[in-house]
């Protein structure tokens, strides 16, 4: 890029400033993720006796095999139905026409993101529970015998919990996302016939779905790196791969079995990655 | 959802406005407009910026809350129908398209709301594109399209569902000068083929007048005047519609009517005008609006010859073709003039201005209109 020979020295001078710059953030990622990171791959793929061996796999497939169908039916149906409550939030909110309902809700649906985990999956031990807030409500209103009381705090508590934290951040993206298309373009299409779903679900959100798939696809790798809920909501078997982790450490300092259903983890949510990538490849691609 | 289409599905509807009030929040937009609109008509509705043209249009096709009045097309009552049962097919401004779809997917998206089978919408999309000239798009993308060819497809889109009422939100005021006047001609012949009722809004004057067949000239939420393009053109009737019109030149004036007949006076320069053609003036103290075209230059001792003439020394000259533009300075104030001969400035010379071409309102209107 320099054409003189003092730019030349000027722009060399310039680059090892910025690598000085950089070099402590690049210090820190390095001793504290990439280390960790290269660390556990390494240790996943070791036999207790040293040299490269599948075994901590093959123990993590025999043991946690049903944890790891759980974990990604758990985390996909989350997104599934948080991608449903962030549309009808985020489409009422462009498209309602009533401005109380509108108005309430924008001031309403943002609460649980400034709710860490560990306090929502509080929150939902005592509201999901047999005697809990929401059973105790429905029986109060009739529509429950407290003997139908059943305790919601199972793999539904769970899917519950990452909904209702989930979905304000999802959401909050959609909402802007679609805030800031043409609004003629949803009025072209009620002009031309179409109700307001039909609005939303033929002509907002397809020219939304790139952020959409961007929050889904952060909301995926979060869900599925959350130790407090599952092992807070749902403590018995089956359970989620975060909670075997942590189990495998503290109950018998396993770090090789722990490592491999990490490895797992890196290629669920991998997979999740690739499945964003190659939409945005194949919308880039297009005509 | 389709309104009764007697006939023709085609032909136009008659609208009728009556008294419509219209208010963003608590402040009014529209006060009490009343309007019609006979089936097949072109009605261009004209205004500066603010004026409440938009905000009507958008009332009649319901993205705005109508506070009182009504909204008559054919003979039901849609003021306080959701947009998507009133049956009008709008063109906005930014083409509104729909950058996830095709062009076939576009144009045909009104038919497929109305259920109409996959092949009748490519056929009646074919022979659209084909009227529009954009025959064989229909795989495109629309975003791989120009500014022209995009309003092409949204004009498609609107005409694609038979529309009775053809809604226009400045649609040609994104394209280049050019593509502009072509399109104009376009949208008035397509409008005429199919009878089809329209309603322009523009803010350019000679677009409303080579497109509609009737002015509507709106100003601060109310109709300040209706007519044919001739009429509002050649009478105004305030001094904000003259202005507006392209009549900039304002010239204070004073008017005498004595047994004699009128006497309009500017400065020291005086014409008389007979009895039957100046009745309508206002007496007293008034203002006169004319176009750059109505006055010419002559010597200041020329005879007046029946018109006023005003003396005046040129300040400014400059050739935009074919005539020469002077700015001449008159009574105190700046005139503009366009002129065959060539005259230096700083040349004193005579303003002619024919009285019947003047119009001329009471000085106190002039004020509020300015």
């Amino acid at each position: 890029m320099a054409s003189g020979t003092p730019r030349h020295i000027m722009s060399l001078s310039q680059r090892q400033l910025a690598l000085l710059l950089i070099a402590p953030g690049l210090a820190l990622v390095a001793a504290l993720f990439l280390y960790p990171l290269c660390f556990s791959l390494v240790s996943a793929f070791t036999a207790p006796e040293g040299g490269f061996s599948l075994q901590a796999f093959g123990k993590a497939f025999e043991l946690y095999s049903g944890d790891i169908l759980f974990t990604i039916v758990i985390v996909v149906s989350s997104c599934a139905l948080t991608a449903l409550a962030a549309i009808a939030i985020a489409g009422t909110l462009t498209l309602g026409e009533n401005p109380w309902v509108v108005g309430t809700l924008r001031a309403l649906y943002r609460w649980p993101l400034f709710i860490p985990f560990i306090v929502a999956a509080q929150c939902m031990r005592t509201f999901l529970a047999k005697n809990g807030l929401m059973n105790n409500t429905f029986v109060s209103l009739g529509l429950l015998e407290p003997l139908q009381a059943v305790s919601y705090l199972d793999w539904r508590g769970i899917i519950i919990t990452f909904v209702w934290k989930q979905t304000p951040f999802v959401a909050l993206l959609l909402a802007g996302a679609l805030a800031s298309l043409d609004r003629a373009t949803l009025e072209a299409g009620r002009n031309l016939g179409a109700s307001r779903l039909r609005v939303l679900i033929e002509l907002a959100l397809p020219q939304a779905m790139p952020t959409l798939l961007v929050a889904l696809v952060l909301s995926f790798v979060t869900m599925l790196s959350v130790l407090s809920v599952p092992m807070m909501v749902a403590g018995s078997q089956p359970t989620m791969l975060t909670v075997d982790m942590a189990f495998r450490i503290n109950a018998y300092g396993d770090y090789a079995t722990a490592n491999a259903l990490g490895v797992i983890t890196y290629l669920i949510s991998a997979g999740a990655a690739i499945l964003y990538l190659r939409h945005g490849m194949a919308k880039e691609g297009a005509p | 959802m389709q309104a009764e289409t007697h006939g023709v599905s085609s032909a136009g509807a008659a609208i009728q406005v009556r008294d419509l009030h219209v208010a963003y929040g608590g402040t009014p937009v529209l006060h009490g407009v009343s309007l019609d609109f006979a089936p097949g008509s072109f009605t261009a509705l004209l205004g500066s910026s603010g004026c409440g043209k938009t905000t009507l249009l958008r009332a009649l096709c319901g993205f705005v809350p109508v506070r009182s009045g009504s909204i008559v097309v054919g003979d039901r009552d849609v003021a306080l129908l959701p947009p998507e049962k009133r049956d009008m097919a709008m063109v906005f401004q930014s083409y509104a398209l729909w950058p996830h779809m095709t062009v076939l997917q576009n144009i045909g998206y009104g038919l497929k709301l109305r259920g109409t089978a996959k092949a009748e919408i490519a056929a009646k999309v074919a022979s659209l594109l084909t009227m529009l000239g954009l025959g064989g798009y229909e795989q495109r993308k629309v975003t791989a399209l120009s500014g022209g060819q995009r309003q092409r497809v949204a004009l498609g889109r609107a005409l694609a569902v038979d529309p009775r009422i053809l809604l226009l939100d400045e649609p040609l005021s994104n394209l280049d000068a050019k593509i502009r006047m072509a399109m104009r001609h376009e949208i008035r012949a397509i409008q005429q083929r199919l009878g089809v009722t329209a309603i322009h809004v523009t803010h350019d004057r000679e677009e409303a007048m080579t497109m509609a067949d009737r002015l509507v000239i709106m100003q601060a939420g109310r109709i300040a005047q209706v007519g044919t393009p001739e009429e509002v053109y050649d009478r105004p009737a305030s001094a904000f519609i003259a202005n507006f019109m392209g009549a900039e030149n304002v010239l204070p004036v004073h008017v005498v009517r004595n047994e004699d007949g009128t006497a309009v006076s500017a400065g020291h320069a005086v014409a008389r005008l007979a009895h039957d053609d100046a009745t309508a003036l206002p007496l007293g103290e008034a203002v006169a609006y004319f176009r750059d075209d109505v006055a010419s230059l002559a010597a200041p001792d020329a005879m007046p010859q029946g018109d006023l003439l005003v003396p005046g020394r040129i300040a400014a000259r400059s050739y935009p073709g074919g005539l020469y533009r002077y700015r001449v300075e008159a009574v105190g104030r700046q005139i503009t003039v366009d002129d065959a001969a060539r005259h230096e400035p700083g040349a004193a010379v005579g303003l002619r201005i024919p009285l019947r071409r003047l119009h001329i309102f009471p000085a106190a209107e002039a004020a509020t209109a300015a």
